[in-house]
């Protein structure tokens, strides 16, 4: 039995180690040859065994005795194997597979290079959209030259909270999404799926993607898959609902024979590429973004020009409506001083300051339900980055032509979010895990949402290792969160008391129409700046 | 323990039988597509055998790993075992939603002899899928990719709700 070549190997393997057995292995084109291994060793190293045999590489190794399918971590007894048993072999699935791990590789380095040339562009754009930028995340990181250790500690546990607090929102108030929902904007989005699809078909990474696997084309062009992804945004219980179908599946399947590798295969094969692809749009706006820097300059002077005026008041508090009595009184303070620290290094670009004194901060184990929170950020921080790199993908989904109104800020979002510290989470082996705790940690939020606080105010003093820019991402997320929480919460005051400060300052501007700047204020919440760029990029309202 | 048969002149032991098919489970004799053993090890009555068949070339069940349960009562070989189909299958012998292998669709259950052998029917199974009204039946997709259209649907959902967020702010 086997060929002369195996049984000299054989031979040569038996006088070495006379505790190993022989093993048979049969495979699906008929031929046959042994193998020398011992019963304790795992199914993984008998795989490897088996490459040398044949020309099966043994990631794509099945291996069937006595009708299993052996798994890779369990030892060869547990399967019942014993000397001169035959074993069939069966090739797994197409070696396409080793390409895509090609191509991942590659990709990641590619991201590596052009983030670091972004990194220069980054401070250009944070002092290009600085003044039109909602203010609240980057006082913050100015602030940061001006403060010791201490100051930094209680500044990102303020974060943490305000990172829980922005997705409460949307997920644990149906109201607040189906009001978004009925804007025109949505609804003509929702009307018409093609959008959606050319707006996955622009992306040549997603293009690629989709040529590699048939079958995630063949999904993402099913119009019923568009229309359900549509209807689960619209209503949070769908979405709840397939998210608990997904974690019930995903567990079903590790628990089966095979199972667990197949969940590792589909997420190597189909998954990385997937959230890969969204992350690496970036790439291709590449050109886009010096042109939008050229564009921005008209409207800077636009603004300085209707703003002869300094702002010299201090800028509303972010956190002033989340915060705790003694944390709220503490955030005042520390909102002042970042106010005034804010004005002055804007000219030279705010986002590259942050990162030395961020540094510092770094210590510690991460515990695990801190990270679990992190993880969160990802996958909502790279389809925005995947919307902002694209301007036609903007004016697509908000249905107007905002280029005057939104321009400076994306270019400012966009680089701060091009951080390299994304790039190189989203490429970690261990994600596949994390994205199932992600997941259970967004289902245990909706029913638990006091608990959910909790964790992120205990892990906000320790920073975790190498999430440099998962740090700045949450100070920024924090201002976003503030902000929308205070939509509901101020809507019991009148507006005019509510806002007397911001009234005041908008009419010293030169902005006389106090109902329009009401209204403004109340779509920015209360956001002097953003209102005053809304007034001047809608003049008919 | 003897089993009455007067139709056979020589009559072997339940449990022998079963001991010879264990042991060319193990062994592997055969053409390597199919393969068979005993569920528990320990069950001396050895009732409960586990079986794959490897989906044959040149049909929509190419590249596919099928596993199947076969249940071997006391009065097996007289009566066929049970047949059921783990892997999710579209046969027109096999039951949509049970994945039983339903006797009187499946000749080598209907028309069972005493000589026929677990092997027999998981090679039978095997020629069934290549047979002209099997080989082009549209297969129910792989667990993964279900799992994969739910988790795209959850990324996409997840796009969107981003989008919003955007939206919302400015």
């Amino acid at each position: 039995m086997g060929g002369d070549d195996a049984a000299a190997e054989s031979a040569t393997t038996e006088r070495n180690a006379a505790n190993e057995v022989n093993i048979n292995i049969r495979c699906s084109n008929g031929s046959k040859f042994s193998v020398q291994i011992g019963l304790d060793s795992t199914v993984r190293s008998f795989k490897e065994a088996v490459a040398h045999n044949c020309d099966i590489s043994s990631d794509q190794q099945r291996l069937i005795y006595k009708g299993r399918i052996l798994k890779d971590d369990q030892p060869l007894q547990s399967y019942g194997l014993e000397a001169d048993h035959t074993v069939h072999l069966v090739r797994g699935f197409s070696p396409s597979n080793t390409t895509g791990g090609t191509n991942s590789g590659g990709g990641g380095g590619g991201n590596t290079t052009t983030a670091n040339t972004r990194g220069a562009g980054a401070n250009e754009g944070g002092g290009l959209g600085g003044p039109g930028f909602g203010a609240s995340p980057f006082p913050g990181l100015g602030g940061n030259n001006g403060m010791g250790g201490g100051g930094l500690n209680g500044l990102f546990g303020a974060g943490f909270p305000d990172l829980e607090q922005m997705q409460q929102p949307f997920l644990s108030n149906p109201n607040l999404m189906r009001d978004i929902m009925n804007t025109p904007a949505m609804q003509n989005l929702i009307n018409n799926p093609d959008i959606v699809r050319n707006l996955i078909m622009n992306n040549p990474q997603m293009q690629e993607l989709m040529d590699r696997n048939p079958e995630l084309a063949h999904i993402l062009n099913d119009p019923s898959t568009l229309r359900q992804t549509l209807e689960a945004t619209r209503n949070p219980e769908i979405m709840r609902e397939m998210m608990r179908n997904t974690d019930r599946a995903m567990s079903n399947i590790e628990s089966s024979p095979e199972g667990f590798n197949m969940l590792r295969r589909m997420y190597e094969n189909v998954q990385e590429p997937f959230l890969n692809a969204t992350t690496m749009a970036g790439n291709t706006g590449n050109d886009a973004a010096a042109v939008r820097n050229q564009s921005t300059n008209p409207s800077t002077t636009n603004s300085e020009a209707t703003s002869p005026v300094p702002n010299t008041n201090p800028l509303p508090n972010p956190w002033s409506s989340t915060g705790t009595g003694g944390g709220g009184q503490t955030n005042t303070r520390r909102s002042t001083t970042t106010g005034g620290d804010a004005r002055q290094p804007a000219p030279t670009g705010l986002g590259g300051l942050g990162l030395p004194d961020l540094e510092g901060m770094m210590g510690g184990m991460p515990d695990t339900a801190m990270l679990t929170q992190l993880m969160q950020n990802p996958a909502i921080s790279q389809m925005m980055q995947s919307i902002l790199s694209n301007p036609q993908t903007m004016n697509q989904i908000l249905g107007v032509n905002n280029e005057q109104r939104g321009m400076p800020d994306l270019n400012s979002l966009r680089e701060v979010m091009q951080n390299p510290e994304f790039l190189r989470l989203f490429s970690s082996p261990e994600t596949l895990q994390q994205l199932l705790s992600f997941q259970q940690t967004l289902l245990s939020q909706l029913g638990q949402q006091q608990s959910a606080q909790e964790p992120g105010q205990t892990g906000g003093g320790t920073g975790p290792l190498n999430n440099m820019g998962l740090e700045m991402l949450s100070s920024m997320f924090g201002g976003l969160g503030a902000g929308s929480l205070a939509v509901p919460n101020r809507s019991n005051e009148p507006p005019e008391q509510l806002y007397a400060t911001q009234l005041s300052q908008l009419q010293e501007m030169g902005f006389f129409d106090t109902q329009e700047n009401i209204r403004a204020l109340i779509a920015t919440s209360g956001n002097v700046h953003a209102a005053v760029e809304r007034l001047l990029g809608n003049p008919g309202q | 323990m003897t089993l009455g048969s007067s139709g056979s002149s020589v009559v072997v032991p339940r449990n022998f039988r079963l001991l010879e098919e264990l042991e060319k489970g193990e062994k592997g004799i055969g053409d390597g597509t199919v393969s068979y053993g005993m569920d528990d090890g320990d069950d001396i009555y050895m009732r409960s055998w586990t079986g794959t068949i490897i989906g044959p070339y040149n049909t929509v069940h190419e590249g596919r790993i099928y596993q199947l349960k076969l249940f071997c009562d006391k009065d097996y070989p007289e009566k066929p075992p049970s047949v059921r189909f783990h892997s999710r299958i579209n046969m027109t012998c096999v039951n949509h939603e049970t994945g039983v292998v339903e006797s009187k669709k499946f000749g080598l259950l209907a028309n069972w002899q005493q000589r026929f052998t677990m092997e027999d029917i998981l090679t039978q199974l095997k020629k069934e899928m290549a047979a002209s009204h099997n080989r082009k039946l549209v297969q129910p997709p792989e667990v993964g990719a279900y799992v994969m259209f739910l988790n795209v649907n959850v990324i996409l959902s997840l796009w969107i709700w981003g989008s919003h967020i955007i939206q919302f702010w400015y």
